[in-house]
């Protein structure tokens, strides 16, 4: 029982979810609106795209290293399924669309996987200069711009899982369908990286690469296929934020890589590698989310956010760097003592 | 001591590259390309991301890397112009507060890294946030302008037919490359991004010079912040956000070793002329979308990053066959 | 008695590199074999080989009577063989249910995780060697010794008939080693046989059964143990005669005046440690790992700060607070791991010696002129025989011989007064082991107060005047002069 507690307070998830419920009490002390209906509506809406994205950065994380150009394939790769859609008058059920745009997510993704695999580069720089394409592809070859979306999204976005109304301020917030795409993603990535042993050579792969490959994993197999995987994801969260925003919006993609990024390590996922959870990526996600949609409600101007934002990231890091080095203080060893 | 004067490999290369785009660009669209406007234009534009190349790559060499220079750099222009506004005499005290702004930005992301020990791309990750926030707060998120036009016009001065901000560009292009090559600190930031363990069991203070690494850094950019200012008489706190990677890639072509310890600043320099040639060159084809450098870059960087591959794996094979 | 593994004349070249030219190996079933060999000399290239991860240019491999002409790794496992690596192949992030099942699991071909047998598995396997952890920790928390039984026990799982152990008892306490042994004697009794990789002498004699010894890719020797004495294992490691008579005529030494003097000092890992040290005397301080000699040497190089007691050099208190401090104060450290704490393995021999030098190097304005760097450079070089063609190149196209001159050149170059050595020829050869030890007798000659930490008993004998025994943080026992025996030694120890 004290070994199962200590287990958990060990747990960077456990102190982010701390962390997370002092916060909510915080404002809805200063507000009285956090626990409102439609404001914890809205939280989720805002997570979805987000959410999809950190799945992206997990496993790119856990297995190689950081991969930043997720908004870029998203981008690229729902502009290419709505514009295929509208060319050919696509009707039919909505999730096809999906699944071409998971084609050329895929795609997108096999090209980086193939370059780091192959080249072992430092998959920051070859995501960094692959997102430089897909952007020079997207905005340059294709003059992508605003556009509708074909009839069956349209009709898919206009659907909705749950409606409420704050009966004291009268308003109102919808979750739309896509939230069970994250839903359905979040259980299949569960479920594939821990009861299969692909999911647990994605960890394997970050914990030792070289031992990885004498017990018998396909080192290069499994790191090919993640970034693959990696493609389709991003290409669904790309499609989720077109069906929430209820348009393409070609530019509203870039740049969201860095948040995404912090979102997982404040949830406890490793830089070295090896280490990181599903959970750790969805605590990590509220907590940036709820700062972001909070302000307003709490009286800050919008443009704090940043400042915000920023200074979460930080502590949030600082937090296990200063932890360890007391811990170490601490410990009978020091540094010399690890060496050996 | 057998040749006093070395060109290393990387730089004879680079230079080809350069020379060979050159002749390109001269060949197929002479008229329009080789005019002294366009080189004017040329000039100061690549100073500014220039610099933060420059300051991006020495973070690098040290082992780490500086995702804040374009932030670093709107949060001096923007501080420069707020104090303009108000004063249109206090142009000197504006610049040296733009300095000081990005020095001790710099400062934080070289605290944040040696003494809290954070991940540099997570701590320069974080703090750019925090000063795309500030600036944000200080300039109510619009376009601050109005700087006085003593000030912006040295954004358009050239002396001898060469525009003043290339010539601060290559000033500080001098100025670090014998700070990394000729001195003791320079030597020392190679050994820290090396081996940084390594560096404290040889005595060197490697939370000092890793703070001074992002200090010159934040001026480096803070001055790019600057220029941009008089160039264009305004300053925002999203400007020039694609700057970022762009200088992780003139960095890496430049010859910058991704993991720490090698690159020159010749080299950077030279990766920066590059890419503004290309960039140019493009930009006298009018139907071509200037989103089509994005893509170039990419390519760029990629195939770079595998031509060095190839190459260092020849040469480590033939180091090894010596050894033996 | 029949064989379970016969090679013969092994050859595999790297480039043009010849790295075996022509290695026979045979094994009997059931013994414990030693091969034994200087860095460099080829050892872990015909182990790569008998595992099936490299294909020799020729030869023929015979395992357990049968002929193998292509040897993959699955074969190898087939066939009984299993190998382990320094570093253990394990996986530092997962549990240790994780890492003794993933092996099995991935060779019978399972795409799916069954957590039941995964534990299942795993009990099974430490099992074998009656060993006791909890089974889901992360591996990474626990102590080195049960990382290798996990590698050990993995093994057992495949029916291994040979287990190849690469260097184990690098990492251990001579507690762990105990153990180690107990189990590899075990494992003989149950008819596995054991190729054991070293090149620790005493502990060669002590396991071994039979002994191969190999030198830059060819065979010198195969004998029984018992034919083998510490001469002749030293001569056919490296080729030469070494005049150990000589190293212990240099220890009639005299002292000069005081220049160090510890006082009730403690510090995290260590408590009250109070010693003397003399010009041109050489200090041993000796214990097992995790005995607090690492941290002692770190305190004295301002790198472990102490919370208790004092520091006093020629007589000043000195605050060593980092190591600029105690490098003013003319102290110097060659640390315990030379790759990750001596060297900048990619750069140059130049600027590895310099290092320490930029500060008396560099002008007023903090220039250094090139060529004041390679001159010095050159001078170390030449001074301490460091084998090289060209200055420029990095440091880790160098043996580890040499690699550990560059660390003592960085330190000298500076012209320390105490000279602190942690582990001054772990991971390097006879001969250049004989070469480090020579060098050391004539600095303390030449008026230097030296500090050899050291887990070598042997090392500490032939080097040092006197000695600190060191347990669990405390000493235990001070040694001087004609008192250093291995004996007292073992005695204080305890």
């Amino acid at each position: 029982m004290k070994k199962q507690m200590n287990k958990v307070l060990r747990q960077t998830e456990f102190w982010v979810f701390l962390i997370i419920i002092f916060l909510a009490l915080i404002i809805q002390a200063r507000s009285g609106a956090f626990f409102a209906n439609n404001n914890i509506v809205d939280i989720m809406r805002s997570m979805i795209c987000p959410s999809l994205y950190a799945v992206c950065a997990l496993l790119a994380f856990v297995s190689t290293g950081p991969d930043v150009s997720f908004p870029l394939v998203a981008a690229l790769s729902s502009y290419l399924a709505i514009t295929i859609s509208i060319k050919i008058n696509y009707d039919g059920p909505w999730f096809v669309v999906y699944l071409i745009g998971m084609f050329f997510g895929a795609l997108m993704g096999a090209l980086n996987g193939f370059i780091i695999v192959k080249y072992k580069f430092p998959s920051l720089i070859v995501t960094l200069g692959t997102s430089s394409l897909f952007s020079g592809i997207l905005l340059g070859t294709f003059e992508a711009a605003r556009m509708d979306l074909p009839a069956t999204l349209q009709r898919f976005a206009e659907l909705s899982l749950l409606t409420v109304k704050n009966e004291k301020t009268g308003l109102g917030s919808t979750l739309p369908m896509t939230f069970l795409i994250l839903v359905a993603v979040y259980i299949a990535a569960y479920l594939v990286l821990n009861y299969t042993m692909v999911g647990r050579g994605v960890y394997a792969i970050g914990g030792d690469e070289i031992s990885a490959e004498r017990a018998g994993f396909n080192v290069k197999k499994i790191r090919f296929g993640i970034f693959v995987v990696n493609g389709m994801i991003a290409s669904i969260a790309g499609l989720c934020y077109a069906v929430m925003s209820m348009r393409y919006l070609p530019n509203e993609y870039a740049g969201g890589e860095m948040v995404v990024i912090a979102a997982i390590i404040l949830g406890g996922t490793r830089m070295t590698g090896g280490i990181g959870t599903l959970k750790g990526c969805i605590l990590g996600t509220l907590l940036l989310t709820m700062v972001t949609n909070s302000l307003i409600l709490v009286g800050i101007s919008v443009y704090w956010q940043k400042v915000f934002i920023g200074a979460i990231i930080i502590i949030g890091t600082a937090i296990p760097a200063i932890q360890s080095i007391f811990g170490k203080n601490k410990g009978k060893k020091v540094k010399g003592g690890e060496a050996a | 001591m057998k040749k006093k004067l070395k060109i290393d490999d990387n730089i004879f290369r680079l230079i080809i590259i350069l020379v060979v785009f050159l002749l390109i660009a001269g060949i197929t669209k002479g008229n329009s390309f080789l005019k002294v406007s366009i080189f004017q234009t040329m000039g100061r534009q690549m100073a500014e991301y220039g610099l933060m190349a420059v300051g991006c790559g020495i973070c690098m060499i040290s082992g780490g890397i500086d995702l804040s220079c374009v932030y670093v750099a709107n949060l001096c222009g923007i501080s420069a112009a707020l104090l303009m506004q108000k004063n249109e005499n206090a142009i000197l005290p504006a610049i040296l507060l733009a300095i000081v702004i990005g020095a001790a930005c710099g400062a934080f992301n070289g605290f944040l890294i040696s003494y809290l020990r954070i991940p540099p791309m997570l701590a320069t990750l974080g703090s750019y946030q925090l000063f795309q926030g500030i600036s944000v707060v200080i300039s109510n998120g619009s376009t601050v302008s109005g700087a006085p036009e003593k000030y912006t016009d040295f954004g358009m001065k050239t002396v001898a037919g060469i525009p003043a901000a290339f010539l601060v560009f290559v000033l500080i292009i001098i100025i670090m490359s014998v700070v990394m090559g000729k001195t003791k600190f320079g030597a020392r930031v190679f050994l820290v991004g090396t081996n940084a363990k390594c560096a404290t069991f040889a005595g060197i203070k490697n939370k000092s010079i890793i703070i001074k690494t992002y200090m010159i850094s934040g001026i480096v950019s803070g001055c790019a912040g600057l220029l941009s200012l008089a160039r264009i008489n305004s300053a925002k706190a999203d400007f020039g956000t694609s700057y970022t990677m762009q200088c992780i890639l003139i960095a890496v072509l430049g010859g910058v070793n991704p993991n720490g310890g090698f690159g020159t600043i010749p080299g950077i320099a030279i990766a920066v002329l590059i890419l503004q040639v290309l960039s140019s060159y493009l930009n006298t084809f009018p139907d071509v979308s200037n989103y089509y450098r994005d893509c170039i870059w990419g390519i760029a960087l990629i195939g770079v990053l595998i031509l060095n591959h190839v190459i260092n794996k020849k040469k480590s094979d033939k180091l090894a066959k010596m050894g033996s | 008695m029949e064989n379970i593994l016969s090679v013969k004349g092994i050859k595999k070249s790297f480039g043009g590199v010849h790295a075996l030219k022509g290695v026979d190996l045979t094994i009997r079933k059931g013994e414990t074999h030693c091969l034994a060999g200087e860095n460099g000399c080829g050892k872990s290239t015909i182990i790569k080989v008998i595992s099936g991860f490299y294909k020799p240019d020729g030869g023929t491999i015979e395992v357990d009577g049968r002929d193998y002409p292509v040897m993959t790794p699955a074969d190898a496992i087939k066939a009984g063989v299993q190998v382990i690596y320094q570093d253990f192949s394990i996986f530092p992030n997962l549990t240790v249910i994780e890492n003794l099942a993933f092996n099995q699991v991935l060779a019978n071909g399972k795409k799916f995780v069954n957590k039941k047998e995964f534990r299942k598995i795993a009990e099974e396997a430490v099992a074998k060697i009656n060993f006791n952890v909890d089974m889901d920790a992360l591996v990474e928390t626990l102590p080195v010794a049960d990382k290798q039984l996990i590698a050990i026990s993995r093994a057992l799982l495949d029916n291994a008939k040979l287990i190849i152990m690469d260097e184990p008892t690098t990492a251990l306490t001579k507690k762990e080693v105990k153990r180690l042994f107990e189990i590899i004697a075990d494992l003989k009794k149950n008819g596995i046989t054991i190729l054991f990789v070293s090149h620790k002498l005493d502990e060669v004699f002590e396991i071994s059964d039979s002994i191969t010894i190999l030198r830059s890719g060819e065979n010198v020797i195969s004998c029984p143990a018992s034919e083998m004495t510490e001469e002749k294992f030293a001569y056919y490691m490296t080729g030469r005669h070494f005049d150990n008579q000589e190293l212990a005529d240099n220890k009639k030494r005299t002292y000069g005046e005081e220049v160090l003097s510890v006082e009730n000092l403690s510090a995290p890992g260590f408590e009250d440690i109070s010693f003397k040290l003399h010009k041109g005397e050489i200090l041993g301080v000796t214990g097992q790992l995790g005995s607090g000699r690492t941290e002692l040497s770190l305190s004295l190089f301002g790198l472990n700060r102490p919370t208790a007691g004092r520091i006093m050099v020629e007589g000043k208190e000195a605050k060593l607070t980092d190591v600029s401090k105690a490098e003013e104060l003319g102290i110097a450290l060659v640390p315990e791991d030379r790759l990750t704490e001596g060297l900048f393995l990619p750069q140059s021999i130049i600027k590895n010696i310099t290092v320490t030098r930029f500060d008396a190097l560099a002008g007023r304005l903090g220039f250094i002129r090139e060529d004041s760097l390679v001159e010095e450079s050159a001078k170390w070089v030449k001074e301490l025989g460091v084998a090289t063609k060209n200055h420029e190149f990095p440091v880790q196209t160098l043996s580890g011989g040499n690699q550990q001159k560059v660390v003592l050149a960085k330190w000298l170059a500076n012209n320390p007064k105490i000279l602190i050595l942690n582990g001054p020829t772990v991971g390097v050869d006879i001969g250049a082991k004989y070469d480090i030890h020579k060098l050391l007798h004539k600095l303390a000659a030449d008026g230097m107060a030296i500090i050899v930490v050291s887990d070598d008993t042997a090392e500490v004998i032939a080097t040092c005047d006197s000695a600190i025994v060191m347990h669990d943080g405390r000493i235990t026992g001070i040694l001087e002069k004609e008192d250093l025996t291995e004996a007292k030694l073992a005695e204080a120890a305890i």
